[in-house]
């Protein structure tokens, strides 16, 4: 008799009509891209607020440099977004490089070799992002052989970042004033020769791929159901968030750094910048899913298109490194984006005359488009969370930096 | 009702199209490794080569280190610990050796004959006592110079990409602690050594010396052995 | 000898004019009779042979197929897990697993061992009863099943008259093991994914009733063995060519069955990317051994009922053909089934739960009604399967076919691709 009484002061204690149920999605979920932790109030399957969590990778990145010599932060920005390391070495010695320029007492230039080096390594590691990218979104939508795929190609580029720079995620290989000379590769040399003759083997072997690729998963109509259509986000709201790269183009937004404010050597060479645009036989509408996920495959294509421009002319003998005696750049301050394959990787560095910096600060373009999600994801299922978390484009570690 | 039909065949025909994408890879040769199996290297098929110049474990020639700190004060991480005493000036323990980079990624270490800091201007570079460059056997013979002849090598200096210069080793090193556990492979203290004898290990051993203690990874390189050898009367004077 | 004629004279050895001789089980009945009778019961004293039972020869024949049936359907699922994991990693460019045993073909046995080690967890928070009952009840249900399926001519447990129907309606008992796993788990994740399930399973019920239906309504009988009866006569006999409708309904049945054995595209109930693991999340060790062995035996199941109710049963592709009372040729062509789900698994995306709804209260309900409607009207036409008929099948099937390949050919393919502005 007491039993039942109990449970029975239990029951309304718990409120058994109570029309949300609170889910923890993450941080250790299968598809959440590291550790993203999200707060799901749901109504049977369908979402009534997403709040993602973050922070569970926090490395103090941005402090943690005000205590470093400038050479001495490139390592940590291998460790910011992982899987395209070399654009975010890129982007921070970019900005460093243009912090130096202001001195005028230094006379001081990035070589032409070193400029080339980095297009060329940059744009593999770009296609090597994306095709990682591809590879998850497949596995988030439930098809787990294009990860696997993705996989295996990005295991070639992999191999050749290997050679050139001795690592295989964290490459610390471009460096202010050129790139690295850990491993020397002599212009005109067979190391060189062998080196291109590998890159252009992997993109024969590649570039029809992504044609296979688009067949296996992008055009597949199941897929094409899951992703078009879904957390819609507009051109106007791409710009309030921030959001970047290819997911400000997948609103039909176009816009891209390496085009519109040319840094490197961008300039010299011939590229499309893919923008989404509505495919109704798929049902795809600028700013879905869908769209943003193409961009990637369409960018890829692009990726290849200037890879085979540098092969095609040859990179210029010379030095890989500009004559630096150490890194001390004048008293100032600078903010220099540049587009990663994520979107727009901003550095904002004060510097006071010292070898190291005052201040230092990341601008994410992950942290952006993440902060997006809890608008795109009001009333969708638990399904699209997923689609969006995948085609978003996340990398945690770049998020909570 | 188009749509409806449309919807159908559409469905059907790129589930069928991806079917093809798929049973053609299904007779693709596979791109499978057996990690640490096919790594026996007399089992040449599906070798995984590690790549020279791969960033490996820390390894340090001590014979030549000269204690100056460079890889201690760059490393971001702080895993490199060096404490020791300098020799009061003028005086020192020995010379470094040199080692002569050549363009094909090979390198050399010996001691140049002559002047090796004019040695890149001149037509034909003579090394004499090579030695490979790891290994504690090899330090205990370049200690004890055996005047090998075969062990005598001339380079062109087409051949020479770069030389480093001999350095005096002007530090009695008391401790020298790679902390492998910290490590963060960046490779920048290789760099800055002077007389590059603090390397990453491009080699199988190099990739793979997992411990069951995290102490054991702190590597402690030792210079004890080679200080008796070559006979330290000075230096004890010198403390 | 004479015996011997007898044999030949028997009906199920007068068609076998072929390569092979034809070895059945009934055969192997009667020998064990015969050896009875003319060997044994001679050498036995004669107050013993009196009453020595001649049907214990058949008797001990039936107990040893019924120990291959209990010996070999556990050992089923361990094999195809095998063959999942390692088609799987061809489709991937892979080996898959290659380690235990020569080229991994242990691996599952080892992985059973270990599932037998892990610990027990039971949720401290759930319902502990409903949490130790449902994986039996799953497991029972997905092993019944087998009871009805005929393997080969007398290769089977018994042949009911209602055959399909038992069937059917014991595999619908398996939503209340997956439900009562979900709920019992006391995790969201679970409750998901068991009502993710139910859903889906109820639903697909009816697509799959309503294609089993146009079988029935041709065959006219819901015995297993009488709907591989009517297909004896080589494949254009197999009823997935008796009639176009059909041959549409094996594609739907096909089609829900994998969605009723929750395999992917349809595999919404353990979608591990969404979900987790739905509604087997918080199971361990053997519990989750027996899921996982269950969902694979229900594989090969479905598989078996789709080759018995279309492509011919154990019935060879030429009449006559079926060796050893047809169970290899039953097996080959279960497994091609197998394979071609592993096929579509390893290709397809998961659909969401709407579209899943969608799927198959907008598509396949319809159809399947109308199969079921022109089934009618193809058994109002003609009453008896003939060479006409079965000709003018097969005709209006390729004709189809073809038709749909060119206009699928000229409103996808030619249809210019999106470009970029």
């Amino acid at each position: 008799m007491e039993n039942t009484q109990q449970t029975e002061s239990k029951i309304i204690e718990l409120k058994p009509f109570a029309d949300e149920m609170v889910v923890n999605m993450g941080p250790q979920h299968p598809s959440t891209h590291g550790v993203l932790r999200l707060e799901l109030k749901l109504d049977g399957e369908v979402v009534r607020e997403a709040i993602p969590h973050i922070g569970y990778l926090h490395r103090c990145f941005e402090k943690h440099s005000e205590n470093l010599s400038y050479p001495q932060i490139i390592p940590f920005t291998d460790r910011m977004d992982y899987v395209a390391a070399m654009n975010q070495n890129w982007g921070f010695c970019l900005a460093v490089e243009k912090l130096l320029e202001a001195d005028e007492s230094r006379d001081f230039e990035v070589p032409e070799r070193a400029e080339y080096l980095r297009v060329l390594i940059c744009e593999l590691n770009r296609i090597a992002s994306h095709l990682l990218s591809f590879g998850t979104y497949g596995m988030d939508i439930g098809a787990f052989t294009p990860f696997l795929y993705a996989f295996r190609d990005r295991e070639r580029l992999l191999l050749l970042f290997e050679k050139v720079c001795g690592a295989r995620l964290t490459y610390n290989y471009i460096r202010i004033g050129g790139v690295s000379e850990i491993i020397p590769l002599e212009p005109g040399s067979i190391t060189e020769q062998n080196f291109l003759d590998e890159i252009e083997a992997f993109l024969d072997y590649f570039e029809p791929l992504i044609d296979v690729y688009n067949e296996l998963l992008t055009k597949n109509s199941i897929f094409a159901e899951r992703t078009t259509g879904v957390a819609v986000m507009s051109a106007e709201m791409a710009l309030n968030y921030g959001a970047t790269g290819p997911n400000l183009r997948g609103s039909g937004v176009d816009w891209d750094l390496r085009r519109d404010e040319p840094y490197s050597i961008y300039d010299r060479f011939d590229f499309d910048v893919p923008v989404a645009v509505d495919v109704p036989e798929l049902g795809s509408v600028v700013g879905d899913c869908w769209s943003r996920y193409k961009i990637r495959m369409d960018e890829m294509k692009e990726s290849v298109r200037i890879v085979r421009q540098i092969l095609a002319e040859g990179l210029p003998s010379g030095p890989v490194m500009a004559d630096l005696k150490a890194v001390r750049p004048p008293k100032g301050e600078i903010y220099f984006r540049s587009e990663a394959p994520r979107g727009e990787l901003g550095f904002y560095i004060v510097s006071d005359g010292t070898p190291k910096p005052v201040r230092l600060k990341g601008r994410s373009p992950c942290f952006s488009a993440l902060s997006a999600l809890q608008e795109l994801s009001q009333g969708l299922m638990v399904a699209d969370i997923i689609a969006i978390i995948g085609s978003i484009d996340i990398v945690m570690g770049e998020v909570d930096r | 009702m188009d749509k409806y039909i449309r919807n159908i065949y559409r469905g059907v025909y790129t589930v069928l199209v991806g079917m093809r994408v798929t049973i053609k890879q299904f007779f693709e040769p596979n791109v499978t490794h057996q990690y640490p199996y096919e790594h026996d290297y007399e089992k040449k098929r599906n070798v995984r080569e590690i790549p020279k110049g791969y960033r490996g474990q820390l390894y340090n020639r001590m014979e030549d280190c000269i204690g100056c700190k460079k890889c201690e004060m760059i490393c971001p991480v702080d895993c490199i610990t060096i404490t020791g005493t300098k020799l009061p000036k003028g005086e020192q323990l020995w010379d470094s050796m040199n080692i002569v980079h050549l363009k094909d990624g090979r390198e050399a270490i010996g001691i140049i004959e002559g002047d090796d800091k004019k040695a890149k201007s001149e037509d034909s570079v003579t090394l004499t006592n090579i030695t490979s460059r790891q290994g504690p056997q090899e330090v205990i013979d370049r200690l004890e110079p055996s005047g090998d002849a075969g062990r005598i090598q001339t380079f062109s200096s087409d051949e020479i990409s770069r030389i480093v210069t001999r350095n005096p080793v002007v530090f009695y090193l008391d401790q020298f602690d790679i902390d492998m556990s910290l490590c963060m492979y960046c490779g920048l203290c290789t760099e800055v050594c002077p007389t590059e004898c603090l390397t990453m290990k491009d080699t199988l051993a190099g990739v793979e010396y997992s411990k069951f203690d995290r102490s054991d990874l702190i590597f402690r390189f030792d210079k004890q052995e080679m200080y008796n050898k070559s006979g330290t009367e000075d230096i004890e004077a010198a403390d | 000898m004479s015996d011997f004629r007898a044999m030949l004279a028997s009906p199920y050895f007068n068609v076998s004019e072929g390569f092979f001789p034809n070895i059945n089980l009934q055969d192997g009945l009667n020998w064990a009779e015969e050896f009875i009778q003319n060997v044994v019961i001679p050498r036995l004293p004669e107050a013993v042979a009196a009453h020595f039972p001649v049907e214990l020869g058949t008797v001990l024949v039936m107990f040893g197929c019924a120990g291959i049936f209990v010996g070999v359907f556990p050992l089923l699922p361990l094999f195809l897990v095998l063959a999942e994991r390692k088609v799987a990693a061809r489709f991937q460019n892979r080996t898959g697993p290659m380690r235990v045993g020569p080229w991994g073909t242990l691996q599952t046995l080892a992985d059973g061992v270990k599932l037998i080690f892990k610990e027990d967890f039971i949720p401290p928070q759930g319902d502990k009863f409903l949490f130790l009952l449902a994986p039996y009840i799953i497991f029972a249900c997905s092993f019944a099943v087998f009871a009805a399926i005929p393997f080969g001519q007398n290769i089977l447990v018994s042949d009911f008259n209602i055959g399909i129907f038992y069937i059917m309606a014991i595999s619908s008992v398996i939503v209340m093991g997956v439900i009562m796993a979900g709920w019992s788990s006391n995790s969201k994740w679970s409750l998901l994914g068991s009502l993710r399930s139910a859903a889906q399973i109820v639903s697909y019920e009816i697509p799959l009733g309503l294609s089993i239906l146009t079988i029935v309504m041709l065959v006219e009988s819901l015995s297993m063995q009488e709907i591989v009866a009517t297909q004896s006569n080589g494949i254009f006999s197999w009823l997935i060519f008796r009639s176009p409708f059909t041959f549409i309904a094996f594609f739907i049945f096909f089609i829900s069955a994998i969605a009723e054995v929750n395999r992917t595209p349809f595999d919404l109930p353990e979608a591990e990317s969404e979900i987790v693991a739905g509604f087997h999340t918080e199971y361990s060790g053997m519990r989750f051994a027996l899921f996982f062995i269950a969902e694979y035996a229900n594989m090969f199941a479905v598989s078996a009922i789709a080759v018995t109710l279309f492509l011919g049963g154990w019935e060879g592709v030429l009449p006559g053909y079926d060796i050893l009372g047809g169970l290899p040729g039953f097996v080959i062509k279960t497994l091609a089934l197998v394979f071609l789900m592993m096929w579509l698994r390893w290709t397809l995306p998961r659909l969401r739960v709407d579209q899943l709804m969608n799927l198959c209260w907008k598509y396949f309900i319809p159809i399947a009604f109308f199969n079921i409607l022109g089934t009618g009207i193809w058994g109002l036409i003609f009453p008896e399967d003939t060479l006409i008929s079965t000709s003018i099948s097969c005709a209006i099937i390729y004709i189809g076919l073809i038709a749909a390949y060119k206009v699928a050919g000229r409103s996808l393919a030619q249809r210019p691709a999106p470009q970029p502005s």
